[in-house]
Protein backbone atom coordinates (compact mmCIF):
# COMPACT_ATOMS: atom_id res chain seq x y z
CA UNK A 1 0.00 0.00 0.00
CA UNK A 2 1.06 3.79 -0.65
CA UNK A 3 2.08 5.88 2.18
CA UNK A 4 -0.91 7.84 2.91
CA UNK A 5 -1.02 11.53 2.99
CA UNK A 6 -3.96 12.59 2.65
CA UNK A 7 -5.16 13.30 6.10
CA UNK A 8 -6.45 16.56 5.36
CA UNK A 9 -9.00 14.84 4.27
CA UNK A 10 -9.29 11.80 7.11
CA UNK A 11 -6.96 10.75 9.48
CA UNK A 12 -6.62 7.63 10.31
CA UNK A 13 -8.19 6.54 13.58
CA UNK A 14 -5.85 6.48 16.42
CA UNK A 15 -5.39 2.63 17.77
CA UNK A 16 -6.70 3.73 21.52
CA UNK A 17 -9.50 5.32 20.02
CA UNK A 18 -10.87 2.41 17.60
CA UNK A 19 -10.25 -0.16 20.77
CA UNK A 20 -12.28 2.68 23.22
CA UNK A 21 -15.07 3.17 20.55
CA UNK A 22 -15.45 -0.78 20.09
CA UNK A 23 -15.91 -1.13 23.46
CA UNK A 24 -18.84 0.88 23.84
CA UNK A 25 -20.07 -1.32 20.26
CA UNK A 26 -19.82 -4.54 22.15
CA UNK A 27 -19.92 -3.82 25.63
CA UNK A 28 -21.43 -1.04 26.70
CA UNK A 29 -24.09 -0.27 24.29
CA UNK A 30 -26.47 1.45 26.46
CA UNK A 31 -28.67 4.67 25.14
CA UNK A 32 -27.79 7.66 27.34
CA UNK A 33 -31.58 8.80 26.91
CA UNK A 34 -32.44 5.61 28.81
CA UNK A 35 -30.71 6.50 32.52
CA UNK A 36 -33.09 3.86 34.38
CA UNK A 37 -30.22 1.11 34.40
CA UNK A 38 -26.75 1.34 34.59
CA UNK A 39 -26.46 0.73 30.49
CA UNK A 40 -28.02 3.80 29.99
CA UNK A 41 -25.96 5.73 32.90
CA UNK A 42 -23.02 4.65 32.27
CA UNK A 43 -23.54 5.49 28.46
CA UNK A 44 -24.74 8.91 29.64
CA UNK A 45 -21.60 8.93 31.98
CA UNK A 46 -19.19 8.37 29.23
CA UNK A 47 -20.94 10.98 26.80
CA UNK A 48 -20.80 13.57 29.71
CA UNK A 49 -17.36 13.07 30.10
CA UNK A 50 -16.52 13.17 26.08
CA UNK A 51 -18.21 16.54 26.57
CA UNK A 52 -15.79 17.22 29.28
CA UNK A 53 -12.98 16.72 27.01
CA UNK A 54 -13.89 18.23 24.04
CA UNK A 55 -14.42 21.53 25.81
CA UNK A 56 -11.24 21.60 27.51
CA UNK A 57 -9.43 21.48 24.83
CA UNK A 58 -11.01 25.34 23.85
CA UNK A 59 -11.24 26.28 27.59
CA UNK A 60 -15.16 26.11 26.93
CA UNK A 61 -17.57 24.49 29.33
CA UNK A 62 -18.95 21.27 29.26
CA UNK A 63 -22.59 22.40 28.43
CA UNK A 64 -21.37 24.18 25.48
CA UNK A 65 -20.68 21.59 23.63
CA UNK A 66 -23.45 20.05 20.70
CA UNK A 67 -22.79 16.71 19.41
CA UNK A 68 -23.34 16.23 15.85
CA UNK A 69 -22.91 14.28 12.87
CA UNK A 70 -20.02 15.88 11.91
CA UNK A 71 -18.41 19.47 10.87
CA UNK A 72 -20.76 20.03 7.99
CA UNK A 73 -23.80 19.47 10.14
CA UNK A 74 -22.27 22.12 12.92
CA UNK A 75 -21.72 24.34 10.06
CA UNK A 76 -25.05 24.27 8.69
CA UNK A 77 -26.43 24.42 12.78
CA UNK A 78 -24.52 27.59 13.47
CA UNK A 79 -25.39 29.31 10.26
CA UNK A 80 -28.89 28.75 9.85
CA UNK A 81 -29.70 27.75 12.64
CA UNK A 82 -29.33 31.53 13.52
CA UNK A 83 -31.29 32.83 10.86
CA UNK A 84 -34.55 32.94 12.71
CA UNK A 85 -33.17 35.45 15.30
CA UNK A 86 -31.33 37.32 13.02
CA UNK A 87 -34.87 38.14 11.38
CA UNK A 88 -36.74 38.92 13.85
CA UNK A 89 -34.31 41.33 14.50
CA UNK A 90 -34.00 42.85 11.51
CA UNK A 91 -30.32 41.90 10.81
CA UNK A 92 -30.07 40.89 7.35
CA UNK A 93 -26.69 41.37 7.02
CA UNK A 94 -23.72 38.33 6.93
CA UNK A 95 -20.43 37.85 6.61
CA UNK A 96 -17.89 34.74 5.15
CA UNK A 97 -14.77 34.83 3.29
CA UNK A 98 -13.89 33.43 -0.32
CA UNK A 99 -11.80 30.15 1.24
CA UNK A 100 -14.40 28.87 3.05
CA UNK A 101 -15.42 25.09 2.87
CA UNK A 102 -18.39 24.30 1.11
CA UNK A 103 -19.97 23.83 4.45
CA UNK A 104 -19.95 27.04 5.22
CA UNK A 105 -20.66 28.58 1.78
CA UNK A 106 -23.64 26.69 0.73
CA UNK A 107 -25.09 27.35 3.82
CA UNK A 108 -24.53 31.21 3.00
CA UNK A 109 -26.25 30.92 -0.27
CA UNK A 110 -29.45 29.36 1.54
CA UNK A 111 -29.23 32.49 3.39
CA UNK A 112 -29.13 34.13 0.53
CA UNK A 113 -32.54 32.63 -0.43
CA UNK A 114 -33.66 33.65 2.80
CA UNK A 115 -33.37 37.06 2.19
CA UNK A 116 -30.06 37.92 3.83
CA UNK A 117 -27.16 40.01 2.07
CA UNK A 118 -24.34 38.11 2.06
CA UNK A 119 -20.68 39.47 1.64
CA UNK A 120 -17.74 37.57 0.67
CA UNK A 121 -14.00 38.84 1.89
CA UNK A 122 -11.47 37.97 -0.58
CA UNK A 123 -8.52 36.40 0.12
CA UNK A 124 -4.78 37.10 -0.40
CA UNK A 125 -2.04 35.24 -1.95
CA UNK A 126 -0.44 34.21 1.21
CA UNK A 127 -4.22 32.40 1.52
CA UNK A 128 -5.33 34.21 4.41
CA UNK A 129 -8.53 36.80 4.59
CA UNK A 130 -8.03 40.67 5.90
CA UNK A 131 -9.14 41.54 8.93
CA UNK A 132 -8.96 45.10 7.88
CA UNK A 133 -11.72 43.63 4.96
CA UNK A 134 -13.99 42.25 7.80
CA UNK A 135 -13.88 45.49 9.84
CA UNK A 136 -14.88 47.94 6.82
CA UNK A 137 -17.50 45.57 6.01
CA UNK A 138 -19.09 45.27 9.08
CA UNK A 139 -22.72 47.29 9.58
CA UNK A 140 -25.01 47.89 12.22
CA UNK A 141 -27.36 44.81 11.00
CA UNK A 142 -24.59 42.37 10.26
CA UNK A 143 -26.01 39.28 11.94
CA UNK A 144 -23.41 36.62 11.54
CA UNK A 145 -19.69 36.93 10.46
CA UNK A 146 -18.36 33.08 9.55
CA UNK A 147 -14.64 32.65 9.53
CA UNK A 148 -12.65 29.25 9.33
CA UNK A 149 -9.41 28.89 11.42
CA UNK A 150 -7.16 26.93 9.50
CA UNK A 151 -7.73 26.34 5.41
CA UNK A 152 -8.31 22.44 4.28
CA UNK A 153 -6.48 23.25 0.81
CA UNK A 154 -3.79 25.33 1.84
CA UNK A 155 -3.09 24.85 5.73
CA UNK A 156 -3.29 28.41 6.08
CA UNK A 157 -3.90 29.77 9.78
CA UNK A 158 -6.29 32.66 9.10
CA UNK A 159 -5.86 35.90 11.61
CA UNK A 160 -8.66 34.91 14.29
CA UNK A 161 -6.75 37.24 16.95
CA UNK A 162 -7.53 39.90 14.72
CA UNK A 163 -11.01 39.34 14.01
CA UNK A 164 -11.69 39.19 17.78
CA UNK A 165 -10.38 42.41 18.09
CA UNK A 166 -12.12 43.97 15.00
CA UNK A 167 -15.81 42.23 16.80
CA UNK A 168 -14.77 43.10 20.07
CA UNK A 169 -17.18 45.96 19.92
CA UNK A 170 -19.82 44.42 17.31
CA UNK A 171 -22.49 42.18 18.62
CA UNK A 172 -22.19 39.85 15.74
CA UNK A 173 -22.47 36.34 16.02
CA UNK A 174 -19.23 35.19 15.51
CA UNK A 175 -18.69 31.24 13.94
CA UNK A 176 -15.28 29.98 12.98
CA UNK A 177 -15.47 26.47 11.03
CA UNK A 178 -12.67 24.83 12.91
CA UNK A 179 -12.83 21.41 11.12
CA UNK A 180 -8.72 21.46 10.18
CA UNK A 181 -7.83 23.14 12.80
CA UNK A 182 -8.93 22.10 16.71
CA UNK A 183 -6.78 19.81 18.49
CA UNK A 184 -3.78 21.23 16.34
CA UNK A 185 -3.51 24.92 16.70
CA UNK A 186 -4.55 24.75 20.39
CA UNK A 187 -4.30 28.78 20.61
CA UNK A 188 -6.34 29.89 18.61
CA UNK A 189 -10.27 28.73 19.52
CA UNK A 190 -9.65 29.74 23.48
CA UNK A 191 -10.28 33.35 22.75
CA UNK A 192 -14.06 33.96 24.17
CA UNK A 193 -15.38 36.32 21.61
CA UNK A 194 -15.35 33.35 19.36
CA UNK A 195 -19.19 32.30 19.76
CA UNK A 196 -19.35 29.21 17.67
CA UNK A 197 -16.98 27.03 16.65
CA UNK A 198 -17.44 23.82 14.26
CA UNK A 199 -15.61 20.74 14.94
CA UNK A 200 -15.25 17.35 13.74
CA UNK A 201 -13.90 13.90 14.35
CA UNK A 202 -12.41 12.43 11.28
CA UNK A 203 -9.75 15.33 11.04
CA UNK A 204 -8.25 14.33 14.77
CA UNK A 205 -8.18 10.42 14.59
CA UNK A 206 -11.89 9.76 15.62
CA UNK A 207 -14.36 8.14 13.46
CA UNK A 208 -16.52 9.60 11.10
CA UNK A 209 -19.80 10.62 11.84
CA UNK A 210 -19.09 12.51 15.16
CA UNK A 211 -18.51 16.38 15.36
CA UNK A 212 -19.69 19.12 17.52
CA UNK A 213 -20.86 22.42 17.29
CA UNK A 214 -19.33 24.46 20.48
CA UNK A 215 -21.32 27.16 21.20
CA UNK A 216 -20.13 29.49 23.89
CA UNK A 217 -22.58 31.43 26.41
CA UNK A 218 -23.13 35.27 26.43
CA UNK A 219 -24.20 36.48 29.48
CA UNK A 220 -24.93 32.54 30.56
CA UNK A 221 -27.21 31.98 27.41
CA UNK A 222 -25.92 30.18 24.45
CA UNK A 223 -26.70 32.13 21.03
CA UNK A 224 -30.51 32.10 20.26
CA UNK A 225 -29.96 29.07 17.87
CA UNK A 226 -32.95 27.04 16.38
CA UNK A 227 -32.78 23.25 15.43
CA UNK A 228 -32.60 22.36 11.98
CA UNK A 229 -34.04 18.60 12.83
CA UNK A 230 -37.18 17.96 14.61
CA UNK A 231 -38.08 14.32 17.13
CA UNK A 232 -36.43 14.48 20.20
CA UNK A 233 -34.80 16.60 23.40
CA UNK A 234 -31.37 15.43 22.69
CA UNK A 235 -28.51 17.88 22.99
CA UNK A 236 -30.72 20.89 24.53
CA UNK A 237 -33.07 20.53 22.11
CA UNK A 238 -30.58 21.63 18.95
CA UNK A 239 -30.18 18.12 17.82
CA UNK A 240 -32.74 15.86 18.19
CA UNK A 241 -31.60 11.75 17.78
CA UNK A 242 -30.20 9.16 19.55
CA UNK A 243 -26.53 9.74 20.58
CA UNK A 244 -24.18 7.85 18.49
CA UNK A 245 -21.86 6.76 21.99
CA UNK A 246 -19.26 4.85 20.41
CA UNK A 247 -18.12 7.73 18.25
CA UNK A 248 -19.02 10.45 21.00
CA UNK A 249 -16.52 8.57 23.31
CA UNK A 250 -13.85 8.39 20.24
CA UNK A 251 -14.09 12.08 19.88
CA UNK A 252 -13.82 12.36 23.67
CA UNK A 253 -10.97 10.09 23.71
CA UNK A 254 -9.38 11.94 20.44
CA UNK A 255 -9.97 15.49 22.06
CA UNK A 256 -7.95 14.32 25.35
CA UNK A 257 -5.03 12.82 23.03
CA UNK A 258 -4.79 15.82 21.24
CA UNK A 259 -4.30 18.07 24.30
CA UNK A 260 -1.86 15.25 26.18
CA UNK A 261 0.32 15.01 22.94
CA UNK A 262 0.16 17.90 20.84
CA UNK A 263 3.96 18.70 21.84
CA UNK A 264 4.86 15.48 20.34
CA UNK A 265 2.66 15.78 17.29
CA UNK A 266 4.12 18.71 16.26
CA UNK A 267 7.51 17.74 16.71
CA UNK A 268 7.34 14.33 14.38
CA UNK A 269 4.89 16.46 11.80
CA UNK A 270 7.42 19.02 11.68
CA UNK A 271 11.00 16.93 11.09
CA UNK A 272 8.40 15.20 8.34
CA UNK A 273 7.75 18.60 6.94
CA UNK A 274 11.73 19.27 6.30
CA UNK A 275 11.94 15.66 4.55
CA UNK A 276 8.65 17.41 2.38
CA UNK A 277 9.96 20.86 1.61
CA UNK A 278 13.01 19.13 0.80
CA UNK A 279 11.73 16.96 -1.66
CA UNK A 280 9.72 19.16 -3.02
CA UNK A 281 12.57 22.03 -3.51
CA UNK A 282 13.88 19.20 -6.19
CA UNK A 283 11.10 19.50 -8.08
CA UNK A 284 10.85 23.50 -8.36
CA UNK A 285 7.54 23.34 -6.62
CA UNK A 286 5.54 26.98 -5.83
CA UNK A 287 3.94 26.71 -2.74
CA UNK A 288 0.06 27.93 -2.24
CA UNK A 289 -0.35 30.15 0.38
CA UNK A 290 2.46 31.32 2.75
CA UNK A 291 4.93 28.84 4.77
CA UNK A 292 4.95 31.19 7.87
CA UNK A 293 1.47 30.98 8.24
CA UNK A 294 0.89 27.08 7.45
CA UNK A 295 0.48 24.28 9.66
CA UNK A 296 2.99 21.78 9.71
CA UNK A 297 1.14 18.84 8.70
CA UNK A 298 0.23 20.42 5.14
CA UNK A 299 1.50 22.21 2.28
CA UNK A 300 -0.18 22.87 -0.94
CA UNK A 301 2.34 23.03 -3.91
CA UNK A 302 2.47 23.22 -7.74
CA UNK A 303 4.84 21.70 -9.62
CA UNK A 304 5.64 23.12 -13.09
CA UNK A 305 5.12 21.39 -16.00
CA UNK A 306 2.63 18.05 -14.05
CA UNK A 307 -0.42 18.45 -13.78
CA UNK A 308 -1.91 16.97 -10.75
CA UNK A 309 -3.96 14.26 -12.01
CA UNK A 310 -0.93 12.94 -13.99
CA UNK A 311 0.87 13.27 -11.30
CA UNK A 312 -1.26 11.76 -8.47
CA UNK A 313 -1.60 8.74 -10.67
CA UNK A 314 1.65 8.90 -11.49
CA UNK A 315 2.83 8.58 -8.00
CA UNK A 316 -0.37 5.87 -6.98
CA UNK A 317 2.08 2.61 -5.58
CA UNK A 318 4.25 5.16 -3.88
CA UNK A 319 2.16 7.65 -2.26
CA UNK A 320 -1.85 8.48 -1.89
CA UNK A 321 -1.90 12.68 -1.99
CA UNK A 322 -4.64 14.56 -3.26
CA UNK A 323 -5.15 17.47 -5.87
CA UNK A 324 -6.89 20.73 -4.51
CA UNK A 325 -7.53 22.00 -8.02
CA UNK A 326 -10.96 20.14 -7.58
CA UNK A 327 -10.62 19.55 -11.38
CA UNK A 328 -13.14 17.46 -13.01
CA UNK A 329 -12.51 15.81 -16.52
CA UNK A 330 -16.00 17.71 -18.15
CA UNK A 331 -15.94 21.23 -16.28
CA UNK A 332 -11.85 21.78 -15.54
CA UNK A 333 -12.88 24.11 -12.66
CA UNK A 334 -10.13 24.93 -10.26
CA UNK A 335 -10.30 25.32 -6.57
CA UNK A 336 -12.22 28.11 -5.79
CA UNK A 337 -9.65 28.48 -2.64
CA UNK A 338 -6.41 28.66 -5.28
CA UNK A 339 -8.84 30.85 -7.32
CA UNK A 340 -9.74 33.35 -4.42
CA UNK A 341 -6.03 33.49 -3.78
CA UNK A 342 -5.45 35.10 -7.52
CA UNK A 343 -3.46 31.26 -8.29
CA UNK A 344 -3.62 31.29 -11.90
CA UNK A 345 -5.44 28.48 -13.57
CA UNK A 346 -2.28 26.61 -14.95
CA UNK A 347 -0.87 27.05 -11.57
CA UNK A 348 -4.04 25.61 -10.00
CA UNK A 349 -3.94 22.50 -12.26
CA UNK A 350 -0.29 21.37 -11.32
CA UNK A 351 -1.10 21.66 -7.59
CA UNK A 352 -0.64 19.08 -5.11
CA UNK A 353 -1.89 18.70 -1.20
CA UNK A 354 0.19 16.57 0.98
CA UNK A 355 -0.63 16.11 4.46
CA UNK A 356 0.34 13.58 7.00
CA UNK A 357 0.79 13.31 10.80
CA UNK A 358 2.12 11.84 13.85
CA UNK A 359 1.03 8.63 12.44
CA UNK A 360 3.13 8.69 8.91
CA UNK A 361 5.61 5.93 8.78
CA UNK A 362 8.62 7.28 6.55
CA UNK A 363 8.24 8.07 2.49
CA UNK A 364 10.84 7.35 0.11
CA UNK A 365 11.27 10.64 -1.48
CA UNK A 366 14.05 9.90 -3.94
CA UNK A 367 11.33 7.83 -5.70
CA UNK A 368 8.70 10.35 -5.58
CA UNK A 369 11.33 12.53 -7.20
CA UNK A 370 12.33 10.11 -9.73
CA UNK A 371 8.82 9.26 -11.15
CA UNK A 372 8.14 12.88 -11.39
CA UNK A 373 11.06 14.11 -12.91
CA UNK A 374 10.25 11.45 -15.25
CA UNK A 375 7.18 12.12 -15.97
CA UNK A 376 8.08 15.99 -16.76
CA UNK A 377 10.45 14.61 -19.30
CA UNK A 378 7.50 12.67 -20.80
CA UNK B 1 0.07 4.64 33.63
CA UNK B 2 1.10 4.60 36.85
CA UNK B 3 1.06 8.85 36.98
CA UNK B 4 -2.84 8.54 36.12
CA UNK B 5 -2.96 6.72 39.43
CA UNK B 6 -0.92 8.92 41.19
CA UNK B 7 -3.05 12.14 40.13
CA UNK B 8 -6.06 10.11 41.41
CA UNK B 9 -4.40 9.52 44.38
CA UNK B 10 -3.89 13.45 45.01
CA UNK B 11 -6.79 14.41 44.13
CA UNK B 12 -8.53 12.26 46.17
CA UNK B 13 -6.27 12.93 48.84
CA UNK B 14 -6.32 17.06 48.24
CA UNK B 15 -10.57 16.71 47.81
CA UNK B 16 -10.84 14.54 51.16
CA UNK B 17 -8.68 16.50 53.30
CA UNK B 18 -9.12 20.13 52.00
CA UNK B 19 -12.48 20.05 50.08
CA UNK B 20 -15.69 17.92 50.60
CA UNK B 21 -15.52 14.85 49.52
CA UNK B 22 -16.59 12.62 52.22
CA UNK B 23 -15.02 9.80 53.81
CA UNK B 24 -17.16 7.06 53.10
CA UNK B 25 -16.56 8.42 49.22
CA UNK B 26 -12.37 9.12 49.35
CA UNK B 27 -11.86 5.59 50.66
CA UNK B 28 -13.29 3.46 47.66
CA UNK B 29 -11.74 6.25 45.34
CA UNK B 30 -8.29 5.29 47.39
CA UNK B 31 -8.12 1.67 47.18
CA UNK B 32 -8.69 2.08 43.09
CA UNK B 33 -5.57 4.88 43.81
CA UNK B 34 -3.86 2.53 45.32
CA UNK B 35 -4.21 -0.28 43.55
CA UNK B 36 -2.81 0.37 39.88
CA UNK B 37 -2.10 -3.35 38.96
CA UNK B 38 -5.76 -4.79 39.55
CA UNK B 39 -7.27 -1.41 37.37
CA UNK B 40 -4.49 -1.66 34.71
CA UNK B 41 -7.01 -2.21 32.47
CA UNK B 42 -9.53 -0.02 33.01
CA UNK B 43 -7.33 3.38 32.03
CA UNK B 44 -11.02 5.20 30.68
CA UNK B 45 -13.06 4.62 33.50
CA UNK B 46 -9.91 5.27 35.97
CA UNK B 47 -9.68 8.79 33.67
CA UNK B 48 -12.88 9.50 34.16
CA UNK B 49 -13.05 9.37 38.21
CA UNK B 50 -10.02 10.96 38.49
CA UNK B 51 -11.98 14.05 36.07
CA UNK B 52 -14.71 13.58 38.41
CA UNK B 53 -13.26 13.74 41.77
CA UNK B 54 -11.14 16.91 40.40
CA UNK B 55 -14.65 18.81 39.96
CA UNK B 56 -16.33 17.26 42.75
CA UNK B 57 -19.06 19.29 44.07
CA UNK B 58 -21.50 18.93 46.72
CA UNK B 59 -24.10 20.85 44.85
CA UNK B 60 -23.40 19.83 41.34
CA UNK B 61 -26.89 19.48 40.54
CA UNK B 62 -28.59 22.28 42.57
CA UNK B 63 -28.26 24.78 39.91
CA UNK B 64 -30.14 25.20 36.82
CA UNK B 65 -27.90 22.94 34.69
CA UNK B 66 -25.22 20.36 36.35
CA UNK B 67 -21.84 22.04 36.03
CA UNK B 68 -19.93 19.59 38.21
CA UNK B 69 -19.81 16.02 39.59
CA UNK B 70 -21.77 14.89 42.93
CA UNK B 71 -21.34 11.57 44.45
CA UNK B 72 -23.49 10.09 42.29
CA UNK B 73 -21.34 10.29 39.57
CA UNK B 74 -18.33 8.83 41.60
CA UNK B 75 -20.86 6.43 43.05
CA UNK B 76 -21.70 5.06 39.05
CA UNK B 77 -17.97 4.92 38.18
CA UNK B 78 -17.22 3.59 40.95
CA UNK B 79 -19.39 0.91 40.23
CA UNK B 80 -18.80 0.73 36.70
CA UNK B 81 -15.16 -0.14 37.65
CA UNK B 82 -16.33 -2.65 39.86
CA UNK B 83 -18.62 -4.50 37.46
CA UNK B 84 -16.02 -4.46 34.78
CA UNK B 85 -14.02 -6.10 37.09
CA UNK B 86 -15.76 -8.91 37.55
CA UNK B 87 -16.31 -9.51 34.52
CA UNK B 88 -19.60 -8.95 33.87
CA UNK B 89 -19.76 -6.54 31.08
CA UNK B 90 -15.88 -6.71 30.13
CA UNK B 91 -12.99 -4.41 29.67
Amino acid sequence: MPIYLDCNATTPVEPAVAKLAARFLEQDYGNPASPIHDYGLFARAAVEHARAQIARVVEARPDEVIFTSGATEANNLAILGLAQSALAEGKRHVITTAIEHKAVLEPFEALERLGFEVEILPAGADGRFDPHQLAAALRPDTALVSTMQVNNETGSVQPLAEVANVLAQHPAWWHVDAAQGFGKELEQLRQKRIDLLSISGHKIYAPKGVGALIARKRAANLPPLQPLMFGGGQEQGLRPGTLPVPLIVGLGDAAKLALREHAQRQERCRAFRVQVLAALARLGAIQNGAEAHCLPHVINVSIPGIPSDQAIHALKEVIAISSTSACTSHTRTPSHVLAAMGVSFEQAESSLRLSWCHLTPAVDWERVIDILQQLRQA
Amino acid sequence: MNTLFKELEEATLEQYIHGELPQWLADPVLEVARNPQQYAEKEYQVEMLLAQVLEYDVYAEAGCCKWAYDHEDIKRTLRWLNEAQKGSKGA
